[in-house]
C-alpha cells in the first residue's frame, strides 16, 4: 500500500501545482482558504470566500483537502511554494501541526477557522466556540428528552479539537454540568449521570456506509435506545436514514449538527428535534476580509483574545423555514 | 484439497460468531443478523469480482474507484443530469465493462503489469467522479424508493417470523452460483484458473489466454460497478472523496482470506464469501462488544493474520506427515 499512497501522492501534487491562480499576474493579491475535508459544510464557506474576493479587492480561493492531515500538510506545503499573500486553514490536528502551521506563519499572513490551533503563531482564529455550542446541542438533547435515558453520539472524527471541543460541550449539556472545556470523558466509558446514559461515541473517519453501520449497529446494541446525536454534518442524515428503514422515525429522538438539507426537513416533519448551526458562509468571508486588512498592514483587526466569534444558533422546528429560506439565499439557490 | 482450504477459515468465522453472540445477547438479534447479511451481500459482490481477478494471478487495485465512480454516477445521472433510469443503468454498465476492457487490454496487449494499470485506474475513476459531481455529495434524496429497496429491500420468508433476508443478499446468491458454476463447472472456468497456474502452459496448450484475462477484468469491473450502485442505493449518499475508499481492501483480503493465491490458480467463490462474512462479521463484533472502536483495524488485522499464520502451519504440517509417511513405507522392506 505504501506505493498505491507514494503514487497518489505524486500525482495529487502534480494536480495542485497544475491548477495556477487564475488572476496571477493581474497584481492582487491572493488568499486561499483551506479546509478540513470536502463536505457540502464547506461549499457554504466557500461561497463566502468567493463573494468577498471581489468585494475586498484580492483574488481569494478555496481548497478542500481529501486525505486528512497529509494531504492538508501537502496543500499548504505547496501553497507555499507557489507564494500566497494570505491562507486561513481550518487545522484537522492542531496539536501535531505546529510545525507546518508555524513555517506558513512564517511566511505568509496565517488564520485559523472552525477549528483553532492555539499553540501556534497564528494571527488569529474566527469561528465560534465549539464547547459553548456542543453545550447548545445538549441542551437540545435535554429539551428532546426530558424524562432521560440513553443516548449515543455520532462523530467524523475526534482527533481535531473543535470536534473534541464540540463532543465535550454536548456531553456536559445533556448532564447540565458545570462549564469546563478543558474536561475530556473518553469515549469508551459510559456516563450515567442525571438520568441520562451516554453509552459511547462512535466515529466514521467520514465513510458514509461507515457512519451508517455505526447507527444500525448501535439499534442493535441498544435496542432500547433514546437518542441520538450526530455531531459532523452528515451524520444526522445517516442516522434518519437508518432510522427509517428500521421504523423507528420519531421514537427515537434525534439531534444534529450543521444544515444538511435532510437534516432541516427532518426538523419540519418533526423526526429531528433540532440542529446546532453554524455560519460557515462568514468563516469564509471573515477570513477574506480579515487577511485583505492584514496584507496590507492593518494590525488592528486582531482582537486581544485573537477570537472572532462567529456564534452558533439552535434551530428548532419554529424557527427552521426562516433559517433554511435566508441559507439557500446565501448560497444562491433558492433561484 | 479444495475443501481444506476453506476449512480453516470457515471454522474462524463459526469462532468469532459464537465469541460475539456468547459476549453480546443482540449479536443474534434478526435485525442485527439482516444488517450483516446486507453487508456480507455488497462486500461479497465486490470481493467475488477481484477472485476473478486473482485466480488468473493478476490484482484490481481500482475496484473502491470503479465503485465510486458507478455510485455517485448513478445519483448524479438520475438526479442533476435528469437521464432516465434505464439509460443512466446502461450508461453505468457500459462505463464499469469499459473500465474492465481496458485493463483487460491494457495488461494483454500492452504487457503492462496488472498493479500499474489498476493503479493508475484507482485515482483516475475516483478523480474523474470528483470532477463531474464537481466534488459534490450526490444522492437519491426521498426519490427513487423503488430503486433503492434494490438495496435496502427485505424479503419475507415463510415460516420464520421477523427475520426478513435484506434483498442484495439474493443477488449475491444468483452471482455466487453463476460464478461458481462458471469456475468449476465451465471449461471457460478451468482455462481461468489454469492461466493463473502457468499462463505459458496454459496458453502451449491452446487456451486463448488473453481473452480469458481480459474477461476476468471485465467481470472485476462489472462486478464492482454493481456494487457500487448497491452501496449509493443502501446508503442513499456518496461523497466522491471517500465513497469506496479502500473498498479494494476489504475485497481483496476477503478473496485471500477465502483461500484465493495471490499467486494465481487456486480459489473458490465459496471461500471468498466466508471470508467477505468474516470482515464484516468482525466490524460488526467490535462495534457490539467492545468500546474500542479505534481499535478496529488492529482486531481485524490480528485475527485475520491468526487466521492465515494457523492455515498455514496447518498445512505445513499436514505436508510433514504425509513426508514422514512415505518416508515409512520406503524404509520398510518390502
Amino acid at each position: 500500500m505504501k506505493l498505491v499512497h507514494l503514487a497518489l501522492a505524486v500525482l495529487s501534487t502534480v494536480a495542485v501545482s497544475g491548477c495556477k491562480p487564475s488572476a496571477s499576474g493581474s497584481g492582487k493579491k491572493k488568499i486561499v482558504f483551506v479546509t478540513n475535508a470536502v463536505d457540502p459544510f464547506w461549499n457554504n464557506a466557500a461561497a463566502g470566500v468567493r463573494d468577498a474576493g471581489p468585494k475586498f479587492g484580492v483574488d481569494s480561493e478555496t481548497i478542500m483537502p481529501t486525505e486528512g492531515v497529509a494531504d492538508q500538510k501537502r496543500i499548504i506545503e505547496d501553497l507555499l511554494t507557489k507564494g500566497v499573500d494570505g491562507i486561513s486553514v481550518s487545522p484537522i490536528d492542531p496539536a501535531n501541526q505546529n510545525d507546518i502551521l508555524n513555517a506558513a506563519a512564517g511566511r505568509t499572513k496565517l488564520i485559523t477557522n472552525d477549528s483553532d490551533a492555539p499553540t501556534s503563531n497564528r494571527l488569529l482564529y474566527i469561528g465560534m466556540d465549539n464547547y459553548k455550542a456542543g453545550r447548545m446541542t445538549g441542551e437540545l438533547v435535554r429539551e428532546a428528552l426530558p424524562q432521560g435515558g440513553s443516548v449515543m453520539i455520532f462523530i467524523g472524527r475526534m482527533e481535531q479539537d473543535n470536534s473534541k471541543d464540540r463532543r465535550q460541550g454536548t456531553i456536559d449539556g445533556i448532564l447540565g454540568r458545570s462549564e469546563d472545556s478543558t474536561r475530556f470523558d473518553p469515549p469508551e466509558i459510559v456516563i450515567e449521570e442525571a438520568g441520562f446514559r451516554i453509552v459511547g461515541t462512535l466515529t466514521d473517519n467520514f465513510d458514509r456506509g461507515k457512519a451508517k453501520y455505526n447507527v444500525e449497529d448501535t439499534l442493535s446494541k441498544y435496542p432500547d435506545i433514546a437518542g441520538m446525536v450526530g455531531l459532523f454534518g452528515y451524520n444526522p442524515p445517516m442516522i434518519l436514514e437508518v432510522l427509517a428503514q428500521a421504523n423507528k422515525l420519531g421514537q427515537v429522538k434525534v439531534i444534529g449538527f450543521d444544515e444538511n438539507e435532510a437534516t432541516l426537513a427532518g426538523i419540519q416533519e418533526g423526526t429531528v428535534h433540532g440542529t446546532v448551526v453554524q455560519n460557515p458562509y462568514m468563516y469564509g468571508y471573515k477570513s477574506v476580509e480579515v487577511l485583505s486588512e492584514l496584507i496590507k498592514g492593518n494590525n488592528s483587526v486582531i482582537p486581544a483574545n485573537k477570537m472572532i466569534d462567529i456564534p452558533a444558533r439552535q434551530i428548532r422546528k419554529e424557527n427552521v423555514d426562516t433559517f433554511w429560506a435566508e441559507l439557500k439565499k446565501t448560497l444562491g439557490t433558492d433561484k | 484439497m479444495q475443501l481444506k482450504k476453506t476449512l480453516g477459515i470457515t471454522l474462524l468465522l463459526l469462532a468469532v460468531c459464537l465469541l460475539t453472540a456468547s459476549l453480546s445477547e443482540n449479536f443474534l438479534s434478526s435485525y442485527n443478523l439482516e444488517n450483516l447479511l446486507r453487508r456480507t451481500a455488497l462486500f461479497g459482490i465486490i470481493s467475488i469480482g477481484v477472485a476473478f481477478v486473482i485466480v488468473t494471478g493478476g490484482i484490481d487495485l481500482s475496484v473502491g474507484s470503479v465503485i465510486c465512480l458507478a455510485g455517485c454516477g448513478l445519483p448524479w445521472l438520475l438526479t442533476t443530469q435528469g437521464w432516465s433510469l434505464p439509460s443512466a443503468l446502461m450508461a453505468v454498465a457500459l462505463v464499469s465493462a469499459g473500465i474492465g476492457l481496458l485493463h483487460g487490454l491494457l495488461i494483454t496487449k500492452l504487457g503492462i503489469q496488472p498493479f500499474v494499470v489498476t493503479l493508475c485506474g484507482l485515482m483516475m475513476y475516483r478523480g474523474i467522479a470528483r470532477g463531474f459531481t464537481g466534488d459534490q455529495t450526490v444522492g437519491f434524496g426521498d426519490g427513487f424508493k423503488g430503486l433503492r429497496s434494490l438495496a435496502t429491500g427485505r424479503i419475507e420468508l415463510p415460516f420464520i417470523d421477523g427475520f426478513a433476508l435484506p434483498a442484495p443478499c439474493v443477488f449475491l446468491l444468483v452471482i455466487a452460483l453463476l460464478a461458481a458454476f462458471f469456475l468449476n463447472r465451465t471449461i471457460y472456468g478451468r482455462y481461468l484458473l489454469a492461466l493463473g497456474r502457468s499462463e505459458e502452459a496454459a496458453r502451449y496448450s491452446g487456451i486463448n489466454t488473453g481473452r480469458m484475462t481480459v474477461l476476468a477484468y471485465v467481470l472485476c469491473s462489472c462486478l464492482a460497478g454493481f456494487g457500487g450502485v448497491l452501496f449509493v442505493l443502501d446508503v442513499n449518499i456518496a461523497q466522491p472523496s471517500d465513497c469506496g475508499n479502500f473498498y479494494e481492501l476489504y475485497a481483496i483480503s476477503a478473496a485471500v482470506l477465502g483461500g484465493c493465491s495471490l499467486r494465481g490458480g487456486v480459489g473458490t467463490i465459496y471461500g471468498v464469501l466466508i471470508g467477505a462474512a468474516l470482515m464484516q462479521t468482525l466490524r460488526n463484533m467490535i462495534v457490539l462488544t467492545t468500546r474500542h472502536q479505534h481499535m478496529e483495524f488492529a482486531i481485524i488485522g490480528a485475527v485475520l493474520l491468526a487466521g492465515v499464520v494457523a492455515d498455514e502451519l496447518i498445512k505445513r504440517r499436514h505436508l510433514r506427515r504425509k513426508a514422514v509417511r512415505s518416508l515409512r513405507e520406503e524404509s520398510t522392506p518390502a
